[in-house]
């Protein structure tokens, strides 16, 4: 095909593709997985907790395995540089993987904070309401930005372990 | 010819793209018509892209900007161009109350204000400080892949062009701005300090990278720009989210102040195309029918891998996922509720001890004014008159009552008075009453 010709891709379908920026990896676990099969999440080990995003957010599933904390990464924290605020979301609001959780600023530089999974905002994290450098200091640890309930847990297989992770990070 | 080949090209893969979506009229001459834009601008193969707005329309420029932001192929090089009308831009999270005299920009709540030409606020969706346009800023904007920005990738662009057209002395100073030097003092003085022309912001996506700048070439208020960036309630409000760095700006047409040769914006536009395609190889194609394409007419073009031309308020309107951004911009809750939280206070507290100014001796000294906002909506609030402290807290807890959960860009002053005569009306007489009401309405943009 020329390059012409798979650009003419409908307009459309295209910008449903890039709505949900995730959708191929979130797809991949697909729902028909029982629950107790290898590939479920609660027979993980703990060092799978955690997942990451190509756009350098984190997750890590609380031991109750239906919350989940969301973060940037190191990583993140560090290209951004000084972090002057962060756009904490509303308890209740619905989000879905790829949509935005929140939102940092940087040097003049606003970045969206994008939910690697879908579910509902419980809460978000006070302590940077009046201290955004703090994603600086702990941005995997206890600056953590929306603490969310996850709506399926087997969403979270299909994003990154940490070795996938750094791998990405590398290439860039 | 190998230009017209290309052209002929592109005319025909729409042709064959016609048969798929609403139908095209190719012309003979390759150029489009802006109704196409969302398509070309989206196109997989669409790598360059320039084009310059003919809306002076912010909330149009904004959005079409950040449809190109969303919507451009993940490694396409934009640039874009574009003049406001008179408007104050703040960053993301900042606060209007604060950043803004929000009195003369007060025009956004009618239907009949949509005409009005006085100037409008703006809240963007970047980050950073308050800035304000006019028909004399430029406006560039370079979205370009994630991966290879820098922050001074564009500035540094920009300075180049100004130095094509003679303005050598502009460079990017630390905080990402284009500053210009100021030779003006004699042997043995010290040189004033360097007048910024430019100012930043950056919005960054998962593969993109947004930078769009202003450039005061030859503004017309100048000397005037600062009164609409100076809040009447600056000594009360203490604000969350990011204030503004105020810097000294000149226009950088004052260079040319005693040149026989006229400085002309467009110059220093086709040099930010020619500047902008040095840095990313566009096509010399591109660059000749970008920098002719201002004229009159939207219109677009369009070669292998890029497009260029005019764009204006037709194209933002017909494109439904524009549409939907110029809806978000101006909408007062985008303008105001998306405020981060702050305190206004008409006396010294923990989080905010400055000394105040003296009240209006038509209030009497005992009057307190304290308000608490997340959201744009009142949490938190402490207004009395009287100075017997139990009365007080008593005018307090019944004014907050009737005041909480309010947004405060929706309190008229009408409303104010009605609010504080019901409430305190029963100690206070009605003119200290309407003296209050006026008071904080005067400091919180109405009147």
């Amino acid at each position: 095909m020329s390059p012409i010709a798979r650009s003419l891709r409908p307009f459309a379908s295209r910008l449903l593709a890039q709505k949900l920026p995730l959708s191929s990896v979130c797809r991949a676990a697909p729902a028909s997985f029982p629950r107790g099969s290898v590939r479920s999440f609660s027979q993980s080990p703990l060092s799978q907790l955690k997942k990451y995003t190509e756009s350098h957010e984190w997750i890590e599933l609380a031991a109750d395995g239906k919350t989940a904390k969301i973060g940037i990464t190191e990583y993140a924290a560090k290209s951004l540089g000084d972090v002057v605020f962060v756009e904490l979301p509303e308890v209740d609001l619905e989000v879905s993987a790829g949509e935005p959780v929140g939102a940092v600023e940087s040097v003049k530089s606003a970045s969206d904070v994008l939910s690697p999974v879908s579910g509902t905002v419980k809460q978000g994290n006070a302590v940077l309401d009046d201290n955004a450098k703090f994603i600086n200091q702990s941005p995997e640890g206890d600056a953590w930005i929306a603490e969310i309930e996850v709506k399926d847990v087997a969403e979270l297989d299909g994003l990154l372990d940490e070795a996938s992770y750094k791998a990405t990070i590398d290439e860039e | 010819m190998p230009a017209l080949r290309r052209f002929l090209r592109a005319s025909h893969a729409f042709h064959w793209l016609s048969q798929h979506r609403s139908p095209i009229a190719v012309r003979w001459n390759s150029s489009f018509s802006a109704n196409q834009f969302a398509q070309l601008a989206s196109r997989q193969s669409s790598k360059h892209q320039i084009y310059q707005s003919l809306s002076s329309d912010p909330y149009v420029n904004l959005s079409i900007e950040h449809f190109l932001l969303e919507h451009a192929p993940a490694d396409s090089s934009i640039l874009f161009l574009y003049i406001n009308r008179p408007c104050v831009v703040i960053g993301r999270n900042q606060n209007p109350w604060l950043e803004t005299n929000l009195r003369v920009l007060h025009n956004d709540r009618d239907v009949a204000d949509h005409d009005s030409e006085n100037a409008l606020y703006v809240r963007r969706r970047s980050g950073g400080g308050a800035v304000f346009h006019d028909e004399g800023n430029l406006n560039y904007s370079v979205i370009s892949p994630r991966t290879s920005f820098t922050r001074d990738k564009h500035a540094e662009m920009v300075v180049r062009a100004l130095h094509r057209v003679g303005a050598t002395n502009t460079s990017v100073n630390d905080r990402h701005d284009i500053v210009m030097s100021l030779d003006g003092a004699s042997a043995g003085e010290q040189s004033p300090r360097p007048r910024k022309i430019s100012g930043s912001a950056f919005k960054l996506t998962r593969h993109r990278a947004l930078h769009h700048g202003t450039c005061l070439l030859d503004s017309p208020n100048i000397n005037s720009l600062g009164s609409f960036l100076r809040s009447p309630a600056q000594d009360y409000i203490k604000a969350k989210g990011v204030e503004s760095v105020r810097s000294p700006v000149a226009n950088v047409s004052s260079v040319f102040a005693d040149a026989s040769v006229p400085f002309g914006i467009q110059d220093v536009i086709a040099n930010i195309m020619g500047e902008f395609a040095r840095l990313y190889q566009t096509s010399p194609d591109a660059v000749r029918r970008a920098q002719r394409a201002y004229v009159h007419d939207p219109e677009l073009y369009a070669g292998d891998d890029w497009v260029v031309g005019a764009v204006g308020e037709a194209e933002g309107y017909q494109e439904p996922e524009i549409k939907k951004g110029i809806d978000e911009l101006r909408s007062l809750e985008w303008k105001y509720t998306q405020t981060p939280q702050f305190i206004f206070s008409t006396y010294p507290v923990e989080e905010d001890p400055r000394e105040r100014p003296a009240l209006p001796l038509s209030l009497p000294p005992s009057t307190r004014i304290f308000l608490r906002l997340k959201h744009g909506a009142i949490i938190e609030s402490h207004i009395s008159i009287s100075p017997d402290s139990s009365i007080a807290s008593e005018q307090a807890v019944r004014a907050h009552e009737a005041l909480k959960g309010r947004k405060l860009h929706e309190i008229q002053p009408t409303q104010w008075k009605e609010v504080l005569y019901e409430q305190l009306g029963a100690e206070e007489d009605a003119d200290t009453i309407e003296e209050l009401a006026r008071f904080i309405a005067t400091k919180l943009g109405w009147v």
